[in-house]
């Protein structure tokens, strides 16, 4: 009560975190390499695509100074099958976080791991392997999806339309589709209350869900968590006597057989 | 639950009816006799806090009786069981009370009632997800329109839901304002990104 912000991520802080993500753009006039303390850009040669940070690539497009490329999971028929998949193929889970990269990506021919990891034994897991942000093929959601395309149809939706083949109507489409992907998973999120092997269980998979989602979220599913907690508290305690009591006895006669 | 938690404070407040099982004198102005002595067996409602007091304090001692014993309260007695069994939705929790679910944790820590406990669990989380339903409807996409004024506010409730959600106990509601405060904030920061 003493702090007003909840614990957790705001909406806000998300979308901020959601601008370190790579986008592509092609651009429109040359710029040298500048030093950042992210590391350096790559520098911008024209005729030549290179990959930004979302903040930037949106500074230089509302400078017309480049062109945003949308990400193929944006794409309309890779959202319309993401909507399929969540709708009819698996109407209990969330669609599946990007798998991990590997060389022969048929969306990405010819790309590799963006980032090698540093230790090699290090294991990375969704959402923080590179095709799990910047690089996700078609078909997968990222993690930062919703923010992502939020900004792009926002600021470069006529860079979407146009990527997309057609004028508003394109553009139209997306924004749609992406409505509809949002009411169903968040339908999904309320469903997945009432079901015991969901979180009304006390327990629940959060695989593939994104960065907005469970800032959106994370109230209510922490609050319906503590109080299925709660109510199951004394029955909870009865049991662990039990189990306790069960223990002690086990231990005793183990003790009589030596 | 903390110590200042005005709504666990509230819950100890309710009454549940107990029967005393000792004579005690000058208690009588409890049964409205003042004259006379409090006999055994007279039914009366107290606080919770009090009745387990009462009701755990000779606990201990094989010989000593407990002072007094108590029923289930009727909020969670037999006919509000069975119809939440039969279906959670349609039971207005809060005519029953206002502080639902603390007095049924309260009372299962007392008696040990198992089949209380998955009843209950049922009850909350069925009911969470309308919860849910609701906060995302009330104020939200498509449910009000362009009005200005009540945009902004919390409780910005009507249409359909409206019943349902009166009869919220306080758990729920608490859990609705969460909801609805997720998705607000969600819509404002939807509206926000284009002025960027």
């Amino acid at each position: 009560m003493a702090l007003p912000l909840p614990p957790g991520l705001t909406h806000a802080e998300v979308a901020f975190l959601a601008e370190m993500e790579l986008v592509t753009v092609v651009p429109r006039q040359r710029l040298e390499s500048i030093n950042l303390l992210g590391g350096k850009t790559p520098p911008l040669r024209p005729p030549h695509r290179a990959d930004l940070p979302l903040w930037f690539a949106l500074l230089l497009k509302k400078q017309r100074r480049a062109n945003i490329i949308p990400p193929p999971w944006l794409h309309p028929s890779s959202l319309a099958e993401i909507i399929h998949h969540e709708t009819k193929v698996a109407p209990e889970s969330f669609s599946d976080p990007p798998p991990a990269p590997s060389r022969a990506d048929p969306a990405n021919p010819g790309l590799i791991a963006r980032r090698p990891a540093a230790r090699p034994q290090q294991q990375l897991s969704p959402p923080f392997i590179p095709s799990c942000t910047a690089a996700s093929p078609a078909g997968y959601l990222p993690y930062h999806w919703q923010e992502l395309a939020e900004a792009l149809l926002a600021h470069a939706g006529d860079d979407v339309a146009a990527a997309f083949g057609g004028g508003l109507a394109a553009s139209g489409e997306v924004r749609g589709l992406l409505r509809d992907l949002v009411e169903v998973r968040a339908a999904k999120m309320r469903s997945s209350t009432a079901d015991p092997d969901g979180f009304g269980g006390g327990l629940m998979s959060l695989r593939g869900v994104g960065a907005m989602e469970l800032a959106e979220n994370r109230g209510f599913v922490l609050g319906v968590v503590d109080g299925v907690r709660k109510i199951g508290a004394s029955v909870e305690a009865a049991r662990r006597e039990e189990e306790e009591r069960g223990e002690e006895e086990m231990g005793s006669d183990e003790e009589m057989g030596f | 639950m903390s110590y200042y938690d005005i709504d666990s404070i509230l819950t100890d407040a309710e009454k549940i009816p107990c029967t005393f099982q000792l004579d005690i004198p000058d208690l009588g102005y409890l049964d409205n006799t003042p004259t006379q002595p409090l006999k055994a067996g007279t039914k009366v409602n107290l606080p919770l806090w009090l009745a387990e007091m009462l009701a755990i304090a000779n606990a201990s001692d094989t010989e000593g009786k407990p002072f007094v014993t108590f029923d289930l309260p009727p909020a969670l007695g037999n006919d509000v069981v069975q119809a939440l069994k039969a279906d959670p939705r349609a039971v207005p929790l809060r005519d029953q009370s206002a502080h639902f679910y603390g007095l049924a944790t309260q009372m299962m820590e007392l008696s040990e009632e198992q089949e209380l406990a998955a009843i209950l669990r049922k009850t909350f989380v069925i009911r969470a997800s309308e919860v849910a339903l609701y906060a995302r409807k009330v104020g939200g996409v498509g449910h009000k329109g362009k009005g200005g004024a009540d945009e902004g506010s919390n409780l910005g409730v009507g249409g359909a839901g409206e019943d349902f959600l009166r009869a919220l106990d306080e758990w729920e509601r608490s859990l609705f304002r969460k909801a609805h405060d997720g998705t607000k904030s969600g819509k404002e920061w939807m509206e926000g990104i284009k002025k960027h």
